[in-house]
């Protein structure tokens, strides 16, 4: 089999099934298309995943419609638009095929009375994450963003329920802006370099750099991707969506869809703006901070939710905050951090999320005061939920835990990779209270989490419950694997994204266990202890500790107000931000 | 945060940016003459390799077709998440009659409307076919044209009655035709595969210059997307017009009565 | 004269954001994002724009005739899809959004209450 005949097929084939289910909706007997669904999922893992180890000796790259470079005669012009596989996009690729091979189990019969529109978008939507990550031409990333966003839109006010349609409309308007802001970056580094694919232009940008309209065409185009990956101020869509959408569709959203968006961001600024001092110094310093500014405020919020979906959607912020810091150090460590921190997270995100999904079906409620104690009968939950919470927290342990060592590394200070270790434990510890409250019943009394905006929710309850922990359980066990027999794979491709012609240097994972590894977890479990031992504040000192201690989080409660107004005019100064991280 | 919160967040974040924007304006290239060689090469390469003439449908069929494919499936995407929407608990049935605000009068048609419509729907649907099918010898193509044919069906609508407009256009017909479109494009795409080209390499015939069928599988191709987008475009309006629809037993569900 | 267009595509989005934070209305927020969008077309067909060239299709001319960039304006038939579609897809939850809450005021839509 020649590799470079099939890299197209990533993406053909979820859209052709997309297309061909769509033709025949009408007629189609439910479940199969449940199962081609599956089907096609597992096969493009095994694609991409094949692809990822023959890019090893060199990107495989294929050129549509035949039109290589050589065509057009000319130096700098390449006329037709290329898909180029090197290892770490093939994985990322694989990946997203994985969860999505994983939802579908978990939605196993849950969208039958929709004529297969739910495996129309997702396949769309799969298609055209693998699509992102293959693609070497910068037009063609936005159609493939575009498409990402518009069946991810479309999925999440699926349930037609208040909440979930006007956290779509949120989600919509500030996705569709930032994508006009994308196509707009485009459009200036078209104008300046006269080519669209990612090579060509970093040669040209080496040659004319620094130029204004490079590195506003940079900014406009780094927006629209942070947007996507919800990092402060561009973030606040986030909660209201992933909190909102039907559960295998948050799976998605939380376990990778946001992280494509830090592997877009990391990805072009190897490739195509390594060369532009001006950027890389914006990446270094300013993505750094708001790395860390995103981490801090999701870990914050996450602490102070009782609406489980919400909790994790802000926890999903946290991690995002912590993968920028690795993507800030535009570095061969800091790549393979970015990667086994996302496959990692993806993981452990996609398994709570789905742990959430059974809560919706079995309870009535992801609300973890009202639903105290209630899970007791559901036990085998609560110890995936457990081990989850715990992978959040620091447990040393998986990949997780070797990506976190290694975006330590490449934070600027101690002080700030404590920030990071604070800002992990805090979401790790909102999971772990959540599900003490929840499936043991112990708690201590409520603290900032009361007043946090909740509501009771419902999904369909028509599967055993088997097969919908299955999937949970089978993610858990793959984040937790030791990562030693992968970790010089994932190194030099990590490396390969950075230099494909393999001069980078590697750094090698590691899971290797130390006294000083518990620190994080520690830090967890007193956080946990803290608020479980938490006791009604009666003497007018505590109350007045309490409402010290309340303000931040209501100021933050304050800021995410919900209404897509404020979100924009946020996103307006994020983006004047960026303007003043370049001076 | 109140609107005048808002505005002033705006009015800082237009401090910062105004500036920055001043300065990316004079750096761009100077208007009039583009720097890139990219347009050029393919005005001069694409009638000599491919026979076509429009070179718009040159680079969107054949030169970036990919592009186009994840277009079209944006549009498919768009269509499906906002039939799923609309339809939501009021199903794929078709009522008995159009809905009606209380209390309006409503006047029959006149004859000159129903003539007057069916006389346009005619025209406006020949001449969005004439646009796909001229797509790539002249300005058009199966985007423009299929928009056009799918709005020759609102005057179905018009002209006609409710009824006769449901009678006439078919949900399922048209989602096929939207379903069948997209899934040529990609089979285009992928056919040559097997030969070993590569994907949505231009294998057909090429034909001769300026003549209806030049461009080899960029003919398939734009009437693939013409199909699509008939399909795609009569699906939306379908689905939209039947929000008009009388709402007897269109219960609008509320999670609080769940 | 020379940058008068792309001060209209920076004019054309800044006004767009001013309509839909000040925006009371869901619709004239769906207006305003094609307002964002439109300064995006803008921008892109200035850019392929060239003095004294004609239409990039060679029906009446010959081949070699100066033409402006077709790149741009196959990226900007994209963007028009682009904008149809997202168009559609919000209207479809609008409609919706205002079978439930009787509303489309931007100020009074925000997911999850707060518990009292």
């Amino acid at each position: 089999m020649n590799p470079v005949q099939l890299l197209p097929v990533a993406v053909l084939l979820p859209l052709g099934l997309a297309a061909l289910l769509l033709a025949i909706a009408h007629w189609l007997p439910p479940r199969l298309a449940d199962g081609a669904s599956v089907l096609a999922s597992l096969g493009l893992v095994a694609l991409c995943g094949w692809l990822a180890v023959q890019a090893l000796h060199g990107p495989v790259v294929h050129w549509f419609g035949g039109w290589t470079p050589r065509v057009s005669g000319r130096p700098d012009v390449v006329l037709g638009i290329g898909f180029s596989a090197d290892p770490m996009s093939a994985v990322v690729a694989a990946f997203c095929a994985l969860l999505f091979a994983l939802s579908f189990i978990f939605a196993w019969g849950y969208f039958d009375k929709i004529h297969a529109h739910f495996h129309v978008l997702m396949l769309l939507f799969m298609a055209a994450m693998i699509g992102f990550c293959l693609t070497r031409d910068l037009f063609n990333l936005f159609v493939w963003f575009e498409l990402m966003s518009i069946s991810a839109f479309a999925l999440t006010a699926y349930p037609l329920g208040r909440s979930s349609l006007e956290g779509a409309l949120n989600f919509t308007v500030t996705n569709a802006l930032a994508s006009f802001l994308m196509l707009a970056g485009v459009g200036l580094l078209y104008a300046r370099t006269g080519t669209l694919d990612f090579l060509t232009m970093a040669k040209v940008i080496a040659r004319i750099a620094p130029d204004p309209v490079i590195t506003g065409g940079f900014v406009l185009v780094a927006t629209a991707l942070l947007t996507k990956a919800a990092i402060v101020p561009f973030h606040m869509w986030l909660a209201d969506a992933h909190a909102v959408a039907p559960t295998p569709v948050s799976v998605i959203f939380s376990g990778i869809m946001v992280g494509l968006g830090l592997f877009g961001v990391l990805k072009l600024t190897a490739q195509v703006f390594a060369a532009d001092a001006q950027v890389l110094a914006m990446v270094h310093g300013g993505l750094f901070a708001l790395g860390i500014a995103t981490a801090l405020t999701g870990g914050l919020m996450a602490w102070a939710q009782r609406h489980l979906k919400r909790l994790l959607a802000f926890s999903t912020i946290s991690h995002l905050g912590v993968m920028l810091t690795a993507v800030a150090a535009v570095s061969a460590t800091g790549a393979t951090g970015l990667l086994l921190y996302l496959i990692g997270h993806g993981l452990v995100k996609g398994a709570l999320f789905m742990i959430a999904g059974i809560l919706l079906a079995r309870r009535n409620s992801v609300d973890e005061l009202a639903l105290h104690g209630q899970g007791r009968t559901l036990w085998p939950v609560g110890v995936v939920m457990a081990v989850a919470g715990l992978l959040l927290g620091g447990l040393p342990a998986g990949s997780m835990y070797a990506a976190s060592d290694l975006i330590h590394e490449s934070a600027h200070s101690v002080a700030l990779m404590f920030v990071l270790i604070f800002a992990a434990s805090l979401t790790g510890a909102a999971v772990l209270r959540a599900a003490c409250r929840i499936f043991i019943g112990c708690s201590g009394a409520p603290g900032v989490e009361v007043t946090a905006p909740t509501e009771r929710g419902r999904e369909q309850a028509d599967r055993p419950l088997w097969l919908m922990l299955l999937p949970c359980v089978l993610m858990i066990a793959i984040a937790v694997l030791p990562v030693d027999a992968v970790a010089p794979f994932m190194g030099r491709a990590a490396a390969l994204l950075l230099q494909p012609d393999g001069n980078a240097a590697t750094a090698i994972a590691s899971d290797h266990v130390t006294l000083g590894s518990f620190f994080a977890l520690a830090l967890t479990l007193a956080l946990l202890a803290a608020s479980l031992m938490r006791e009604r504040p009666t003497r007018r000192f505590a109350r007045r500790v309490g409402r010290v201690e309340r303000l931040p989080f209501d100021a933050l409660q304050f800021l995410h107000s919900g209404l897509v107004t404020d979100y924009v005019a946020w996103m307006a100064i994020g983006v004047a931000l960026l303007a003043a991280f370049l001076g | 945060m109140n609107t005048t919160a808002r505005i002033v967040l705006l009015v800082i974040a237009l401090v910062v940016l105004a500036p920055a924007a001043g300065m990316l304006i004079l750096a761009m290239p100077a208007f009039g003459h583009p720097l890139s060689q990219y347009g050029d090469v393919v005005n001069a390469l694409a009638p000599r390799l491919r026979n076509i003439s429009n070179m718009v449908a040159a680079v969107n069929f054949d030169i970036r077709g990919i592009d186009t494919l994840g277009e079209e499936c944006m549009l498919l995407a768009a269509v499906t998440g906002t039939v799923m929407l609309l339809r939501g608990h009021r199903g794929e049935d078709m009522s008995e009659r159009a809905g009606r605000v209380p209390g309006r009068k409503q006047p029959s048609r006149s004859d000159a409307t129903v003539l007057l419509c069916r006389f346009i729907a005619t025209v406006l649907f020949l001449f969005g076919i004439y646009m796909v099918l001229h797509g790539t010898v002249t300005p058009g193509g199966g985007f423009q044209g299929g928009v056009i044919v799918a709005s020759s069906f609102v005057l179905l609508y018009l002209g006609e009655s409710y009824r006769a407009w449901r009678r006439i256009v078919l949900g399922p017909a048209l989602a096929a035709l939207e379903g069948t479109g997209a899934l040529a494009y990609v089979l285009a795409a992928a056919l040559p595969l097997l030969g070993g080209y590569a994907a949505l390499q231009n294998v057909l015939p090429l034909g001769t210059w300026k003549d209806l069928f030049s461009g080899g599988l960029m003919v398939a191709v734009n009437y693939a997307v013409g199909c699509a987008v008939i399909g795609s475009f009569g699906v939306l309006l379908l689905e939209f017009m039947e929000e008009t629809r009388a709402p007897e037993n269109d219960p609008v569900p509320d999670e609080e009565d769940e | 004269m020379s940058i008068l267009a792309w001060c209209v595509a920076a004019w054309l989005f800044g006004i767009g954001v001013y309509g839909i934070v000040t925006s009371r209305h869901y619709v004239h927020l769906i207006g305003c994002l094609a307002v964002c969008q439109s300064a995006t077309y803008v921008l892109l067909l200035g850019i392929g724009f060239r003095w004294h060239a004609g239409p990039p299709i060679f029906y009446d001319h010959p081949p070699g005739t100066p033409a402006v960039d077709p790149v741009v304006q196959a990226l900007v038939l994209t963007d028009i899809v682009v904008s149809a579609a997202m168009t559609a897809l919000l209207l479809a939850i609008a409609l919706q959004v205002h079978k439930r809450r009787g509303t489309l005021d931007p100020q009074h839509l925000r997911p999850f209450r707060q518990e009292k």
